[in-house]
């Protein structure tokens, strides 16, 4: 298991000094200032524009992240052949899938943390220059702590993300991985619609394909939180527990079958 | 473990993890209803906007958001508690034209939900004509669109000139049915009818929308049931103008002879007479109420006094 | 215990995406290792030698037949602790320093922090780039990198190392270099498998070799007694030799080429000993500048094999 945690770090501390996430991450940052300027403009609606932006630069970012990250960690070290090394070491191919996996989730969480940070610095602004930290209009006070709730939500996407992205690595070129992990990250949004095709739809055999579909590919729609917490409407914890329980499972899904397929290939 | 072993094993806990994600699945949604706030439904409400980032992928996602509109209407229609606003139906159905303008139905399924006074749709007859002169403006010759306007402005604004405009111009497209103009015709000269109207229901009887096929005979039903209250109304007048006072009950008429028995509506429930006006009604927790506000007859023509404006 | 074992080991890939044709990377290879032999895997490019160091890695798995390190099954946790691999043209983690990529490897054989800087610098030492510890590898020259495989492949003090062309794109010290590093490690009783398209590296460094053609094994044993090794002539470079001396011995000469002002090269038959022209040369005036012994190219002889197989 210590390999697991050595390989873990290691990640880390790759990605740490590549330029790739430090870029995304300071854009991230720049668009919370800009959002704060754009906020002036528009009459009374500041801290929501603040809030939405910031959420949904916490999300796209994000995503970019995990994906180059996740793409990069694998994909690149396969076609660069560095892995060749590490696999004659005394590590089982599991432990290096675990621990890769693992490293990647580690850096997220540190992004996801400083851009937390930036966020709540910006609202904390903005609410103080603006004299209260609450409006009626607002919907939500302006440093709410339900943003929490969807930031870990956006966190839990970010992680099956993660999972897909290392999955394709295990047998793709970096640039069909990237491409398939994004292709599925679109899907997985617009999921909740294959769901209601029965209702359209006339045959029998296609409803139940789209109702499969519904269940087996991620389904990240239900863990977009962002609108209801940004309008202050209560997001219950039961619904964020399910959430957490389905990523979990379907992540350790992703990571089995990635395992299984990195454990059989050749390294040619 | 050998290959085989290691094999059967991963299949199993696959199938093990991804039953328990679909179980997960399941439960939340039983729990907590799916899908996004309806804001969420729109991501861009502009349609110019949607159709650059749309693409190559315009009719997909035109499809996306019609059974959102669907959906929207549907959650609305089933809605227990505040009211029914439909808000977002014709954003949705604009921003589904927009990416796909030959999308007939949604033009035409569409435009009658915004048009159906509340709560059975949003009510919103202006709305409903713009999206179908939006549908005219790309496929100019497509005579349903014509039909639809002039059905519009006819049944819910009462505008016959502006009707008869309609169904004049869709008449006047090539492969239009013969029946357009004669609703122009009818229109001009008789203004609103309660003959036009049941042919008209009639023909969307016909139509292919399901939603419309019910309305429509829902209507029909109660074009039936005015026919039958102005019959019992002639009843009613008929024994005050012999007695002198209005009937206090069915029963008076029926005892009088007037009547076979207590009167019932097409869906079984019992009309009403009011005592104090010798009025006829519809019967309390009838499934036809609220009775439609019948075209009144052109004012032109309106040399006899209107009809009855039943409720 | 044998160091390494191969039975009939084969492998197949396929290649073409829309129908695959079978290609047959290496065929029927068995091959025995003892213990602390220093063995040379000989081969043009695109023999099967690389795909051979890959099977015994297990970074790719055996069509058919099998392979044992150490008494156990490739790929065997237990053994990889006490093997070392340097893989062909190494490319490491650009982001890390040689220092931190040497201890990174090494806590994953479970040392301690303390005992991984013990062997780590004593690594880089041996290795020669103790100064550059702290660079970022991105900015490691081949010729460094190659040593910073090296350094990684003995991390663990193990009992067999496989170097998959060790040699390869080092200038003429740094092949000096690794020849003598060989020679330590077979000094403290490492078996070496290594593998090479250059003869002269198997000559000074082998006692046993196996040459491989086209994925099949073509030869096996002491250089000696490779037939096709023996000796079959000699070239001298003399200087200092006038052409009439030249014209006086051209009957005893084979070849003769000009390298510069009264220097030449001469190709001499096997027999008789060149000492006896050198000696008569030399009376006349002409020094000695170098003598090697002529032997087949490997590419030489692979061509002969393949020749020999023709047609299939």
């Amino acid at each position: 298991m210590s390999a697991i945690r050595h390989i873990a770090v290691n990640v880390f501390r790759e990605s740490v000094r590549d330029k790739v996430p430090y870029n995304l991450v300071l854009f991230a940052l720049m668009l919370m200032g800009v959002s704060y300027l754009l906020g002036q403009l528009s009459a009374g609606q500041e801290i929501k524009i603040i809030k939405d932006l910031g959420l949904a630069a916490m999300s796209l970012f994000g995503s970019f992240i995990a994906v180059f990250i996740g793409i990069g960690l694998v994909s690149k070290e396969v076609e660069r052949r560095s892995i060749y090394a590490l696999l004659a070491k005394p590590i089982s191919r599991r432990q290096l899938v675990m621990g890769k996996y693992l490293g990647l989730v580690l850096t997220l969480l540190v992004n996801i943390a400083v851009m937390t940070v930036a966020f709540y610095t910006v609202l904390g602004v903005m609410a103080w220059m603006d004299g209260s930290w609450f409006r009626p209009h607002w919907g939500a006070s302006a440093l709410d702590p339900a943003l929490l709730k969807a930031i870990a939500m956006i966190g839990l996407q970010l992680m099956i993300v993660t999972a897909v992205a290392l999955l394709f690595s295990t047998f793709s070129s970096p640039m069909l991985a990237a491409g398939l992990t994004f292709g599925l990250y679109i899907i997985g949004h617009f999921n909740a619609d294959l769901k209601n095709f029965e209702a359209v739809v006339d045959s029998r055999p296609i409803a139940y394909l789209a109702r499969a579909m519904y269940y087996l590919l991620p389904n990240l729609a239900p863990l977009d939180v962002k609108a209801q917490v940004v309008h202050g409407v209560h997001v219950p914890a039961g619904l964020l527990l399910f959430n957490t329980a389905y990523a979990l499972v379907y992540i350790a899904a992703l990571l089995v079958v990635a395992t299984f397929i990195f454990a059989r290939r050749d390294f040619k | 473990m050998t290959r085989n072993a290691r094999a059967l094993a991963f299949a199993m806990t696959l199938a093990c993890l991804a039953i328990a994600a679909t179980g997960l699945q399941m439960a939340r949604d039983r729990a907590y209803a799916p899908g996004p706030t309806d804001n969420q439904l729109l991501y861009v409400s502009s349609g110019r906007m949607i159709e650059k980032i749309a693409l190559s992928y315009d009719a997909i996602l035109a499809d996306a958001y019609w059974i959102r509109a669907l959906q929207h209407y549907g959650r609305e229609h089933l809605k227990t508690e505040g009211v029914k606003t439909y808000d977002l139906l014709y954003p949705l159905l604009d921003l589904t034209t927009t990416l796909d303008p030959q999308f007939v139905i949604a033009y035409r399924f569409g435009a009658p939900f915004l048009a159906e006074s509340r709560p059975n749709g949003a009510g919103r007859s202006d709305l409903a004509i713009a999206l179908l002169k939006k549908g005219i403006g790309r496929t100019p010759d497509k005579w349903d669109y014509y039909h639809d306007i002039g059905f519009i402005y006819y049944w819910h604004l009462h505008d016959y000139r502006q009707a008869a405009e309609w169904f004049k111009r869709g008449g006047d497209r090539p492969g239009a049915p013969w029946w357009l103009k004669t609703y122009a015709a009818v229109m001009l000269a008789r203004g609103g009818d309660r003959q036009a109207s049941r042919f008209m229901w009639q023909q969307l009887t016909q139509s292919e929308s399901a939603w419309l096929r019910e309305t429509s005979h829902r209507r029909l039903t109660q074009l039936d049931a005015l026919d039958q209250i102005d019959e019992l109304q002639r009843v009613s007048e008929g024994f005050t103008a012999r007695a002198g006072r209005n009937a206090r009950s069915w029963n008076e008429l029926v005892t009088a002879g007037l009547l076979r028995g207590v009167p019932l509506d097409p869906t079984g429930t019992p009309y009403l007479l009011d005592a104090a006006t010798g009025d006829v009604g519809l019967g309390r927790g009838s499934s036809l109420s609220p009775l439609p506000t019948e075209p009144a007859a052109a004012p032109e023509m309106a040399a006899s006094a209107p009809p009855p404006v039943l409720r | 215990m044998l160091a390494i074992e191969t039975d009939s080991l084969s492998k197949s890939f396929a290649v073409g995406f829309w129908r695959p044709r079978s290609y047959r990377a290496l065929e029927g290879l068995t091959l025995a290792v003892e213990q602390g032999e220093t063995f040379g895997f000989l081969g043009p490019n695109g023999a099967g030698k690389t795909t051979t160091l890959k099977l015994l890695m297990q970074l790719i798995y055996p069509t058919s037949g099998r392979a044992e390190v150490l008494g156990r099954p490739v790929g065997d946790v237990g053994v990889k602790r006490r093997i070392g691999y340097l893989p062909e043209s190494p490319y490491f983690y650009d982001y890390l320093t040689a220092e931190e990529l040497l201890s990174y490897f090494a806590s994953l054989f479970g040392y301690a922090a303390a005992d991984r800087r013990r062997r780590v610098s004593a690594l880089l030492d041996e290795v020669g780039i103790a100064a550059e510890r702290r660079l970022p590898l991105r900015k490691f020259s081949k010729g460094m990198l190659q040593r910073v495989g090296i350094a990684q492949a003995i991390l663990n003090d193990p009992d067999v190392v496989f170097l998959d062309e060790p040699m390869s794109g080092l200038d003429p010290l740094g092949r000096r270099e690794v020849r003598n590093l060989i020679l330590r490690l077979r000094d403290r009783g490492c078996t070496v498998f290594f593998s090479s398209h250059v003869l002269a590296d198997a000559e000074a460094l082998c006692s046993r070799v196996a040459i491989l053609a086209q994925g099949k094994l073509v030869a096996t044993g002491r250089m000696s007694e490779i037939h096709a090794f023996q000796v079959r002539g000699w070239d001298l470079v003399v200087g200092g030799l006038s052409p009439d001396t030249l014209h006086k011995h051209a009957g005893r000469i084979t070849k003769v080429a000009r390298v510069a002002e009264n220097q030449y090269a001469l190709e001499l038959p096997l027999n008789p000993t060149p000492d006896l022209l050198l000696t008569d040369l030399m009376t006349e005036g002409a020094y000695l500048i170098s003598l090697n012994p002529l032997r087949e190219t490997l590419e030489d002889y692979f061509v002969a094999q393949v020749q020999k197989q023709r047609p299939r």
